[in-house]
């Protein structure tokens, strides 16, 4: 796995893990924004509850005020309903309040006062009832526990306590929004971020592996052509060196058919040769050799000539083989001149012997010994 | 195409070589041991040149060079031989039946050459 490879992918799990932590958070703030609207909705609606209740409160007393003077059934069945109301409010109001946690010590004692305030009507409602209309005016005319006024403003205290915790939810939440406001783009420029870095280090790692391929082919082109001269060039040599060879075994064939040619040239020569050495021994010598001094060539070659042939005492020159030694050294052709021929378990013949040397450039390396057989 | 060459020789390893070293020069070469081969194949391909031996087996490579002749006057012949003419020879025995004359002794590049000048000279 190459570099760039490992931090494309560890900035893929960067944003990843990034991407996620927004999407955890935003999920969290959806939830206590629910949350915090539902509250809000409770506390409103807790403050209408605790406000109807105090409305029902008065509308109670003053339909039982109005009926205790005129004892009409519209009042009556008025101010029953307005308690049964004003119970209904601060049961809701209860509930609320204990549902979302708010402070009941305010409400406990508005409760309180309220139903001291019931317990005022029920008595005056009894003494009516008895007729006993003296207790009713004391009743009246006394000074309640709690007034109008103390239970307005609970009320108003219970609101103002909940309004208050109304604007501080809001700046929490005021808060919480800003907050969520700046890690979501503090999230999304990161994300950029990373998004930029990765997509630069692909467009660059692209880039590299575009110049390394272009390198690569082109140090591929390169690497053929010059095999491809390097091949037509030992193509060449290897041409050239078996032209040479074939030059070389052509001259050996040239050399060898002349050999053989001039051999059965010599071979076919019906006059007897021999050729010798400067150190008149015996190298060659024909078939016609062969047959006249009754020997082989296995016989004679390497033998002295003086042991084949004998020049004829009395001749001009007497001294064995000197002569031909003489005529060798000095290049000089010997025709004709009276010898001898020695075969084995046979008289000798008598012979005409010649010389002629053999010159390579300007030495003689030998020379050619002819015989010539009279007719016996 | 390549020029077709016809090698007359009695001797496989003459045959060998001349083919080997015809062929590097970019020539088809066809091979005969005897004129009655030599014929056989004329009979049977278009040929460009003959490169033949003097000497061959029961018959004279002139002969054939004659025979050849009368068939196709205009096809070069080179003799291709072991045996040694003087000039004189050539010139007056020679020179009317056959195009070039080589020695066997004379480098194989000498009858390239010669080979590539009469085949030059035929197409023109």
């Amino acid at each position: 796995m190459d570099k760039t490879f490992r931090l494309v992918l560890f900035l893929f799990a960067l944003f990843s893990v990034s991407l996620i932590g927004v999407v955890v958070y935003a999920l969290q703030n959806l939830r206590r924004a629910q949350q915090a609207t539902q509250w809000v909705e409770h506390t409103h609606a807790f403050m209408a509850e605790v406000n109807a209740a105090l409305a029902a409160n008065r509308s109670a007393e003053g339909a039982l005020h109005a009926y205790l003077l005129s004892e009409s059934p519209r009042q009556e069945t008025a101010f029953r309903q307005a308690f049964a109301q004003l119970g209904e409010h601060l049961e809701v109001a209860k509930a609320l309040a204990e549902a979302e946690g708010l402070p009941t010590t305010d409400l406990a004692a508005f409760e309180t006062a309220l139903i001291a305030r019931a317990d005022r009507a029920r008595e005056l409602l009894a003494a009516h009832r008895a007729g006993d209309h003296e207790s009713v005016r004391e009743t009246l005319n006394r000074e309640p526990e709690t007034t109008e006024a103390e239970i307005t403003a609970l009320a108003q205290r219970i609101t103002t306590s909940q309004q208050e915790l109304l604007r501080e939810r809001d700046r929490a939440s005021f808060l919480r929004d800003l907050r969520a406001t700046h890690a979501l783009y503090l999230t999304a420029g990161i994300n950029l971020l990373v998004l930029i870095t990765g997509g630069w280090f692909i467009r660059d790692n692209l880039r590299t592996r575009s110049r390394e391929a272009a390198l690569l082919a082109r140090t591929n082109e390169e690497l053929e052509e010059r095999v491809k001269e390097r091949t037509a060039e030992i193509a060449g040599k290897n041409q050239l060196l078996r032209m040479e060879n074939l030059e070389s075994r052509w001259k050996t064939q040239a050399v060898d058919h002349q050999l053989r040619y001039n051999n059965l040239i010599i071979a076919s020569v019906r006059t007897p040769i021999a050729v010798i050495t400067r150190a008149l021994n015996i190298s060659r010598v024909n078939p016609a050799m062969e047959r006249l001094s009754a020997q082989t060539v296995t016989e004679l070659v390497d033998r002295p000539l003086a042991e084949l042939v004998e020049l004829v005492p009395g001749s001009e020159s007497s001294a064995g083989l000197d002569v031909i030694a003489a005529a060798l050294r000095a290049g000089q052709d010997l025709v004709d001149h009276p010898a001898l021929l020695h075969r084995p378990g046979r008289p000798d013949r008598k012979i005409q012997l010649s010389l002629f040397p053999l010159r390579d450039s300007d030495h003689i390396v030998g020379g050619v010994i002819t015989l010539y057989a009279p007719p016996d | 195409m390549k020029p077709t060459i016809l090698t007359i020789d009695d001797e496989d390893v003459i045959l060998r070589m001349l083919y080997e070293f015809l062929e590097i020069q970019g020539y088809t070469v066809l091979a005969a041991h005897s004129p009655r081969e030599a014929k056989e194949v004329m009979a049977d391909h278009t040929i460009d040149l003959i490169i033949t031996d003097l000497q061959l087996e029961n018959s004279d490579g002139l002969e054939l060079v004659e025979e050849i002749r009368q068939l196709n006057p205009d096809i070069p012949v080179v003799l291709l031989t072991g045996v040694w003419f003087d000039e004189h020879t050539i010139d007056a025995k020679l020179s009317h039946k056959i195009s070039a004359y080589h020695n066997k002794t004379a480098p194989l590049n000498e009858l390239g050459v010669s080979v590539a000048r009469l085949l030059a000279k035929s197409s023109e």
